[in-house]
Parts: C-alpha cells; structure tokens; sequence
C-alpha cells in the first residue's frame, strides 16, 4: 500500500484523532471529509511529518513515518494559504524547495520552469505573488508540491480561499494533474461536493475525537446525487452529535 | 506603473509644498523682525546667517567638522547595528536568549544620554571614543528593538513550509527569516540613524575638537550666535539629506516585490 494510516489517535488537551485507520493504493484521489473542527487538518499535519502522534503509524510503501527534521519523507504539501515567499518570484519559490534534493540551481530552475508550466502559469515565471491572482497562487503552491516529486501530494482545503468559479476550474485542475502524474493525493474538504466530484475515495469522519465513520469507494456504482445526499446525511448526523457532546 | 515621486519634475514641485513655501517666508520676515528688534546676539538676522553659511562653504570648515561627526557617527551607529543584529540572530535562535534581549533593551532604552556622555568621559577622557560610545549606547537598543521585532514577526506559516520541503537551517533562515526582519531593520536604521546625528553632536560639546557639537559650542562660547544658526542649519540638511538618498532609496530597492 502507498500509504497506510494505522490506528492513528493525537490528543491535545482533549483527544482529537481515535485510532484512524485507511489504506491508499498507488494513484488514489483520497478525499477526506468531516464535520468543522473534527481533526481532518490534524490528520493532514500527521500524515506530513508536522506533528507527531500520540499513538499509532503512518506509512508509505510499509516504511515508517519519523518524525523530526532529518527524515527522508517525501510529501507535498499544499496548505491552505499558497504560502510562496512573497520576495520571491514565481519561478524561484518552486527552485527553492529543489534546494533540500541537493539539484545543481540551473536544473532547479529548469524544473521549476516545466511544472510551473505544467499548471498553466507559463508567462508568470517571474512575476511576484503579489502581482498575480488568489488561483494562480495555489497553482503556484502546486507546482511548488509537484516539483519534488513527492510519493504522496497532501491538499489542506487549498480551494477554501477562492470564490466559487475558480474553485469549479481549480477542482478541474487537480482531476487533471491527478490522472497525467499518476500521484496518490489526500484532499481535505470542507465540501461534499467537491469530494465527490473529484475523490476516488471518500472517507468521512465521525465527530470528535474522530474515527473513520465510512470508506465509500467512489467509482460510479451510485450516482453522484445520491452519494452526496447520503453523505450530507451522514455529516448531519455526525455535525449533531458533535454538538451534543458540548452540552 | 505610477512613478514614484521625486522622480519628476511633478514630483519636485510636489516636494516644494507651497503651503511650506509661504510658511518659510513668513518665518523669515517675524525672523528678521526680532532680530533687529533684540539685537544680533540673542538672534542674529537671517542675512547674517546666510554670509555665515558662505564664511564656512569657503574655509572648508563645513566640510572639516560635518565629516569630524559623521565618521563618528558612521562608527558609533556602525557598530550598534552590528550589535543589534546580533542580538536579533541570538534571540532567533535561543527563546532563553529572546528574554534576555528584550530586558537589556528596555534598561538600555530609559538610560539617558546624560549617563553615557559623563560615563564615556570618565573612561576614554577626551577623544573621539566618548561620542562614539555615546551613540553607540543609545541607538543599539532602537535598533534592536526593531530587529527583534521582525525576528518575532517572522511568519510561522513559512516556517512551516520551509520544515514540510525540508530546507536546512541555513536555507530557511536566509529565505524566509531576514527578508521578514530587513523591513523592520531599515525601519530601525532610519530612526537610529537619526538619533545617532542628534546624540554624538551633543556628546561633542564635551572634550573634543572638532566635529559640529564642537563648534556650535565654540560659536557661543566666542559670542558668534550666527554661527550656531549656521552649523543648526548644516545638521538639518545632513539629517533629511541622509534620509532622502540613503534611506528611501534602501526602502525602494528592498521592498520591490511588494
């Protein structure tokens, strides 16, 4: 498996994660779906290397997860901000983080020019962040993640920040590279929708502290429709008790 | 893109305000006024401190002790931002060190001028060391106080980016932490560098011979009022001189991307 999460439980003062456990094969468009504040962003960081758990592994390609700077992981991460250094062009942000492989700089710039090209911003190698638009940021970020050619592509809501038409051609985009570049990508959203429109797999967490509460397999038995008003459903239910738990 | 004032002859007229412009005459005329109504001692005419500015442009006198301060200055304040900057790396990378930094500022900050020109007499006596050391006293912790707040106003968020892409300690500090700092830094530079002009011209009334605090004292001492209008007239245009070329074409060239 490509990436394994086993039994995966984080608690802060209160415990967030409880024994989160799914597997991801080669090329799965993994969407990960819950109620606001259930830990889908904590699990995202876990999985990344960001924070440790309290209990529990992550694996890719059986190898352990260590946590600690020096690890050889492998993950691109697109957060929800671009975070690009805004003193850096376009061209060189994506060149920097070629930097920790150790590249020669004229191959990181080459390599930052084709996946820079490869999401559509050829003309804006050299333009600020600044100077250009909230989507073409984030295709920035993702031609940042592309570009170390990561074993796994995490995406924390990177769509949480743009108005409702680049959303739709940004979803559009990460279908696209998905199926050219052959990744396993975890998506975080907030949207049924979405999940559903892009996801191979979706998986919906319970309330916290979560569990994974359903693995839907998302390869066109059920119809969209009915997948999302199942899943709105089960949100609901999930949105409700975790509620409760606060009274 | 529009371009930036001062660059043009729209932006020069812009910078000549003629509100400044008829204050200035105005000034000049109450100037003149007073002048001849309490005699040239306690306020020399305006004409006079005008032929006094010629007096100096052609003894070389002008150019003897404004460079007399600002290689003083040039030192005291050189060495203060590199202290300064020091100080900003030590409390990056210990948070013990950060504490510490902070408190030393904030004593250094409510010590006065006073303390530091009678002390630097004490310890270097009469040389060129005591406005030096005097201004190198008073600007480190400005100077300091506003690196560290860069260092602290570094965004966590890239941090974390440059931790998920793996970047080396050194990578991340040089791609993300001073790009975040040099802001605050010139911002500190330019307000230091100011005070360090006011602070070594008074530290140089005391025990040296040269230098514009020198001679403003000297002129008063020798009854010569228009000459203190003279060498008070020299430090404002060094001041916004300094502050035009040096420091907001600085802040132009740094802050490009913006």
């Amino acid at each position: 498996m490509k990436l394994e999460v086993d039994a995966v439980s984080k608690a802060y003062a209160i415990p967030i994660l409880d024994g989160v456990t799914f597997q991801a094969g080669q090329g799965e468009l993994v969407c990960l779906l819950g109620p606001n504040g259930c830990g889908k962003t904590t699990l995202l960081r876990i999985i990344g290397g960001l924070e440790v758990p309290t209990a529990g592994e992550v694996r890719f390609d059986g190898r352990p997860v260590v946590y600690g700077g020096a690890a050889d992981l492998h993950v691109g991460v697109v957060f929800q901000e671009d975070r690009l250094l805004p003193w850096m062009t376009l061209v060189e942000n994506v060149a920097l983080v070629l930097k920790a492989q150790g590249h020669a700089k004229r191959a990181r710039l080459e390599t930052a020019w084709r996946y820079l090209r490869f999401v559509g911003l050829q003309g804006f190698e050299d333009y600020y962040p600044n100077r250009v638009s909230g989507g073409m940021r984030q295709r920035a970020a993702i031609a940042r993640a592309l570009a170390i050619e990561p074993e796994v592509l995490l995406m924390d809501e990177p769509f949480g920040a743009l108005d409702a038409q680049n959303r739709r051609i940004m979803q559009a985009e990460v279908k696209r590279i998905w199926a050219e570049t052959g990744k396993t990508i975890v998506f975080v959203t907030h949207s049924i929708e979405e999940a559903v429109a892009i996801g191979t797999t979706l998986i919906m967490m319970s309330a916290r502290p979560a569990r994974v509460r359903e693995l839907i397999r998302n390869d066109g038995t059920r119809h969209p429709h009915a997948l999302v008003d199942h899943l709105n459903q089960v949100i609901m239910e999930e949105v409700l008790r975790q509620q409760g738990d606060h009274e | 893109m529009a371009e930036p004032p001062g660059r043009t002859w729209g932006g020069w007229r812009q910078h000549l305000r003629l509100p400044t412009l008829l204050l200035l005459v105005a000034v000049l005329i109450v100037w003149e006024v007073f002048a001849r109504r309490y005699g040239a001692y306690v306020l020399p005419p305006p004409g006079s401190v005008l032929r006094g500015l010629g007096t100096i442009i052609q003894s070389g006198e002008l150019w003897k002790h404004t460079a007399a301060s600002l290689y003083r200055i040039a030192v005291g304040f050189g060495g203060a931002l590199a202290v300064a900057v020091l100080m900003g790396l030590a409390s990056f990378l210990w948070g013990a060190a950060r504490v510490a930094v902070r408190d030393v500022v904030t004593v250094l900050n409510s010590t006065s001028v006073f303390v530091w020109i009678v002390v630097s007499l004490i310890w270097f006596g009469l040389t060129d060391m005591a406005p030096i050391f005097t201004t190198f006293m008073i600007t480190v912790p400005v100077v300091a106080a506003n690196v560290l707040e860069g260092v602290e106003s570094v965004d966590r968020r890239l941090l974390e980016m440059g931790q998920v892409y793996r970047l080396s300690g050194w990578e991340k500090f040089r791609a993300i932490v001073i790009p975040s700092t040099i802001p605050y830094l010139v911002a500190g530079m330019k307000v230091g560098f100011g005070l360090a002009l006011k602070v070594s011209v008074v530290a140089e009334i005391f025990g040296v011979t040269s230098g514009i605090g020198y001679i403003m004292n000297y002129s008063r001492e020798i009854l010569a009022t228009q000459m203190v209008f003279v060498w008070a007239l020299v430090m404002i245009c060094v001041m916004l001189v300094t502050d035009r070329l040096l420091f907001e074409s600085l802040t132009r060239r740094l802050e490009r991307w913006r």
